[in-house]
């Protein structure tokens, strides 16, 4: 599939929006329960307009990705069916929710506001997250992302981009935290590596389609396509298959390996373990999450191979063959790399 | 429910590409056009089709056959593409069954298109919409045209008369004879979309020279010995 920027603009905005939103917000919940958790109001002023601000940037951003932009407020209409138009209406409703938390924090409106607030933003936040999750997992078509990982890893990344975020607050505003949210980041950093191996382990083992499904044919009959009805590409060979991002694939998936996981891990345990507590550190690796994340989604998109690519020979190949007077599947022959 | 859709015999399909011209021409000027045109003279030309045809080669050398398979919208009964459409834009017809995009409602998301596992929907950059074959609703309904002419561009132009066009769940309709009687079959029916278009299989064609051919009172007997019997 071909990469939208937008998109991948958007997921790093509203995720850091999202996840740094959370553990701000968590931070006041727990004094709820008699904790001493609170961060100072600079802080959470500090975070909130920050999240605002980044919704805001990704809602722009993700606009670019759109035709009509200015028709997008229609997104509102099909919320029973499409997983987009949940998205368009809790990241909306979150921006809403969350400027009216900020406005009640500062206004030092009652505490049953600011939290009523927190939490309905809160929940949006994650509902919105899970939206955006969904518009891939729930594509049968691309079996690569037809997976709960995919909305597992998606939500995790969230949690990894503002858990590394809030670290670095922590430093400024409540250093105590610092181990706990090193912690945090740690826990997180694993879960987002182990879920992204998994994706990338399950594409070796999916049960891809053949031409001869596509085409209804039996599957002893080898198929070769001999011409796509067009001398150039069109619409359906560029959004569906990017080819120039295949060949960089191989390269461009370890850089984001390293950047999201080894060198934020490396960083964090280094930390963690000296207790170190250097700011430099915990900058470094909230950019080298945001920026190898930015790599991963690039990578996430162009792993995807959409069904309709059979009908013009670009699928991943896979078929089946006569072994002892029974059809066999062919072992799955895509490799890693696309 | 009624359910239009074409049939295409890939039996007679030769793969001149005329239904797709056809297509082109009709619906670049009709009520769902203009189908946009990038450097169509050009070194990359590149543009919006309805209606695209594929080639395909099937068995091993030398036992090989070649059929063609012209692909537009399947106007799935179950399509895919209609809920995950954010604005309903993509809507389908109950009283026909058709697939229509409204472009006035259309975000361009491109949403829809990745929900189609036969890529039939192709994003207009011009228009910044998404397009696709509407079954020439406007020719269908159109009564200022002779009935005989209110059916699809592609089925009228069809020069091998492949294509046929009909409501398919009517048993009376010719669409619905020809895909019982020749068993019609549709594409990729493992995805669940239960899509409308069907195609008529090929049909092993063997060539067999008559005994009468054989006689030596045939006009063409030395043609016949010529090329079965010196190799010619």
């Amino acid at each position: 599939m071909h990469p939208p920027l937008s998109l991948i603009w958007f997921f790093l905005t509203a995720g850091t929006s999202i996840g740094l939103f959370t553990f701000t917000y968590f931070m006041e919940f727990l004094t709820l329960f008699g904790k001493n958790t609170a961060m100072p109001e600079k802080a959470v002023l500090v975070s909130v307009v920050l999240s605002l601000v980044l919704v805001g940037l990704g809602a722009v951003g993700a606009s670019f990705h759109l035709g009509h932009k200015l028709r997008a407020w229609k997104a509102i209409k099909r919320f029973h069916t499409s997983w987009l138009s949940r998205e368009a209406v809790f990241s909306g409703a979150y921006g809403f929710t969350l400027l009216l938390f900020g406005l009640a924090y500062y206004f030092k409106a009652s505490p049953f506001l600011m939290h009523f607030f927190g939490i309905i933003t809160f929940i949006l936040g994650w509902l919105s997250a899970f939206s955006t999750a969904m518009i891939y997992a729930s594509n049968r078509f691309v079996l690569e992302w037809n997976t709960s990982l995919t909305v597992l890893y998606y939500l995790n990344m969230y949690l990894m981009l503002g858990s590394s975020a809030f670290l670095a607050l922590t430093y400024h505003y409540r250093p105590e935290f610092i181990t706990t949210y090193l912690f945090l980041t740690f826990l997180f950093l694993s879960l987002g590596l182990a879920f992204r191996l998994a994706f990338n382990i399950r594409q070796f083992l999916i049960s891809r389609p053949t031409i001869n499904e596509a085409l209804n044919l039996p599957h002893n009959r080898p198929i070769r396509v001999l011409d796509t009805g067009t001398t150039t590409n069109n619409y359906c060979t560029t959004e569906f298959y990017y080819k120039k991002g295949k060949d960089l694939l191989g390269s461009m998936l370890p850089v984001a390996y390293i950047l999201t996981f080894v060198v934020p891990l490396f960083l964090v345990l280094y930390a963690w373990i000296t207790g170190n507590h250097n700011y430099t550190f915990f900058a470094l690796t909230f950019l080298s999450i945001l920026i190898g994340s930015g790599i991963e989604r690039w990578c996430f998109f162009v792993e995807g191979n959409h069904v309709q690519n059979l009908f013009y020979g670009l699928y991943p190949q896979e078929g089946y063959r006569l072994r002892k007077g029974y059809m066999e599947r062919k072992q799955t022959r895509i490799s890693l790399y696309g | 429910m009624p359910q239009y859709a074409l049939v295409i015999d890939l039996n007679t399909c030769v793969g001149c590409h005329a239904c797709a011209t056809n297509c082109k021409e009709w619906n670049t000027q009709a009520s769902f056009g203009p189908l946009s045109d990038f450097d169509p003279y050009g070194r990359e030309p590149q543009g919006v089709w309805y209606n695209r045809i594929m080639s395909y080669e099937v068995g091993e050398f030398p036992n090989t056959q070649v059929f063609h398979l012209p692909k537009s919208c399947l106007h799935c009964q179950d399509a895919p593409c209609v809920p995950v459409c954010p604005t309903g834009a993509s809507y389908k017809r109950e009283q026909d069954g058709i697939v229509l995009v409204n472009y006035d409602d259309c975000i361009g998301c491109k949403l829809c298109s990745w929900s189609c596992p036969y890529g039939c929907r192709e994003f207009d950059e011009a228009d910044k919409v998404m397009k696709k074959c509407t079954l020439c609703i406007d020719r269908i309904y159109d009564e200022s045209l002779p009935p005989e002419h209110r059916k699809p561009a592609c089925v009228l132009t069809c020069p091998a008369r492949a294509r046929f066009f009909g409501d398919i769940e009517d048993p009376n309709s010719e669409v619905y004879k020809v895909i019982k009687e020749r068993n019609g079959f549709v594409l990729f029916p493992d995805m669940g979309t239960n899509p409308a278009n069907h195609y008529l299989p090929r049909t092993e064609t063997k060539v067999h020279v008559d005994e009468h051919l054989l006689k030596h009172d045939n006009p063409l007997f030395l043609e016949v010995l010529r090329r079965h019997h010196v190799g010619g």
